[in-house]
């Protein structure tokens, strides 16, 4: 995959696709920061990667803020959503879950939090076009 | 015999007592801390857990007039949730068990839930089907015994109550989402927007997001700005979303008492407080002939007296525990959910 990635997505199947081949790209230890509004399919693309591992068990973690789920690789499923103060995350131990270095994480919401996210990342980025249709866009930031 | 049993999962601190098989107290962070620290709105936060457990285990002593060394069996939860927010209440639990030399039981807070209804008068009779709804986990489960679980099914991205959450938010009512829709939604015509039911692959599973999308599509085709919503419309939304959320969960649920033998339905978690989901569950109750167990509204939510009552089967059931257990992220990790 070369990034930046940019693709119109019509379809699940077509998200699942580009889940697909991106997951591919990912080492044992990647930060993914998931942005775009509500229901434009953050956690669907979540869902999709982590299916190509095995793991079959992914849910939002809206709630939770930290899901956290395992089949011969680690995942860390953050979501931001309902953090209010930066102080709560570094309370739950958020620096030490990035600290480990054989997890995958992905963090939906990242943007509103981005004092705290890792230099090096990736950002997937989705954008509402119709009730059908979303564009994502991957970029690889060093 | 004494049960001390003590909840530390997510948002809400919990302490609670069962004495010979009675409930004798059980204390709730954002219900009675304030008679403790004089009004302090606890924050998502391990240190808030930390700071309020001791003051709810003492109270709880207190009001029951049991000592300390009385305690005969100590339950805490271990997971699933925040590692740092289950660690304050597991830990605690582990040292007060040991300095007392009584056993410790670890408690998975799922199976909290799925036997709420056992601290009811009428309990639910084996077998029986449980749908659990809080902010973070919907699951349909055939509870057989203590010990035999079957999960049918459960969501494949929202909760409903996140769903209730998200809603609310989006029209301005604010937190806690189902308490704000329900008020909001009383007594209106729930036809205003044909909201849809998600489809899945698994027949019982649940999925939530696209009703949550749809609804904030809807908001933005029609008003533009969420803050340009009239009030009345605002409530008509509510209405046709919370009509649509339950369908969704009702669906399932009967589908299931179709397909399986059961003796009694329960119905858990946050959001059973929900009284048109509880209606919607008596009239399955009475349709199919099933016993219905619905626990009140102090066992719906976060609580510890179901942690003390749930570890209280499992040390009937002869499992033991050693003081290295620790606390755990996932439901999969340790639990009797098959």
């Amino acid at each position: 995959m070369d990034f930046p990635f940019k693709r119109i997505l019509s379809t699940e199947n077509e998200t699942k696709f580009v889940a697909d081949f991106f997951s591919k790209t990912l080492g044992g230890c990647d930060t993914v920061l998931l942005t775009g509004d509500l229901g434009t399919g953050k956690t669907f693309f979540v869902r999709s990667v982590c299916s190509n591992w095995g793991i079959e068990n992914v849910s939002s973690p809206s709630f939770a803020i930290v899901n956290e789920y395992h089949n011969g690789k680690k995942i860390f499923h953050f979501d931001f959503y309902r953090i209010k103060k930066v102080e709560e995350l570094f309370d739950i131990g958020f620096e030490d879950y990035l600290s480990r270095a054989e997890a995958v994480t992905f963090i939906e919401w990242a943007d509103l939090f981005e004092e705290v996210l890792p230099k090096n990342n990736f950002h997937v980025h989705f954008d509402f076009i119709d009730n059908f249709t979303r564009e994502i866009t991957i970029t690889k930031n060093e | 015999m004494n049960i001390l049993g003590i909840e530390s999962s997510c948002d809400e601190t919990s302490v609670a007592i069962i004495s010979e098989g009675k409930l004798l107290s059980n204390l709730i962070s954002s219900q009675d801390i304030h008679k403790v620290f004089g009004g302090v709105v606890p924050e998502l936060s391990s240190r808030a857990h930390l700071q309020m457990l001791l003051p709810l285990v003492k109270k709880s002593l207190n009001e029951t007039g049991i000592l300390p060394n009385q305690i005969d069996l100590v339950c805490a939860t271990a997971g699933p949730g925040l590692i740092g927010a289950l660690l304050v209440g597991l830990t605690f639990a582990k040292a007060f068990a040991y300095s007392i030399g009584k056993p410790f039981v670890p408690v998975n807070h799922i199976e909290g839930h799925i036997f709420s209804g056992f601290l009811m008068e009428e309990k639910p009779e084996f077998p029986y089907l449980c749908l659990v709804v809080s902010g973070g986990h919907t699951l349909l489960l055939l509870v057989e015994g203590d010990t035999e679980i079957k999960k049918l099914g459960s969501t494949i991205d929202d909760a409903a109550g996140e769903a209730f959450d998200k809603v609310s938010k989006m029209l301005g009512l604010g937190y806690p989402g189902g308490q704000k829709i329900q008020e909001t939604a009383m007594n209106q015509r729930s036809d205003f927007v044909d909201f849809p039911i998600a489809q899945c692959k698994n027949e019982f599973d649940f999925s939530f997001s696209g009703l949550k999308t749809a609804v904030l599509r809807f908001i933005q085709k029609e008003y533009g700005d969420p803050a340009k919503i009239p009030i009345k419309d605002a409530a008509l939304i509510a209405a046709s979303f919370q009509k649509a959320a339950i369908e969704a969960l009702i669906k399932k649920t009967e589908k299931a008492i179709l397909k399986y033998k059961i003796s009694s339905l329960s119905l858990v978690g946050g959001v059973a407080a929900n009284e048109l989901l509880r209606n919607e569950f008596k009239k399955l109750s009475i349709k199919y002939k099933k016993k219905l167990v619905i626990p009140s509204l102090q066992f719906c939510g976060d609580n510890a007296a179901m942690i003390a009552y749930r570890g209280s089967k499992l040390n009937e059931a002869n499992i033991k525990y050693n003081l290295d257990f620790n606390a755990f992220p996932s439901m999969n990790d340790y639990s009797f959910i098959k």
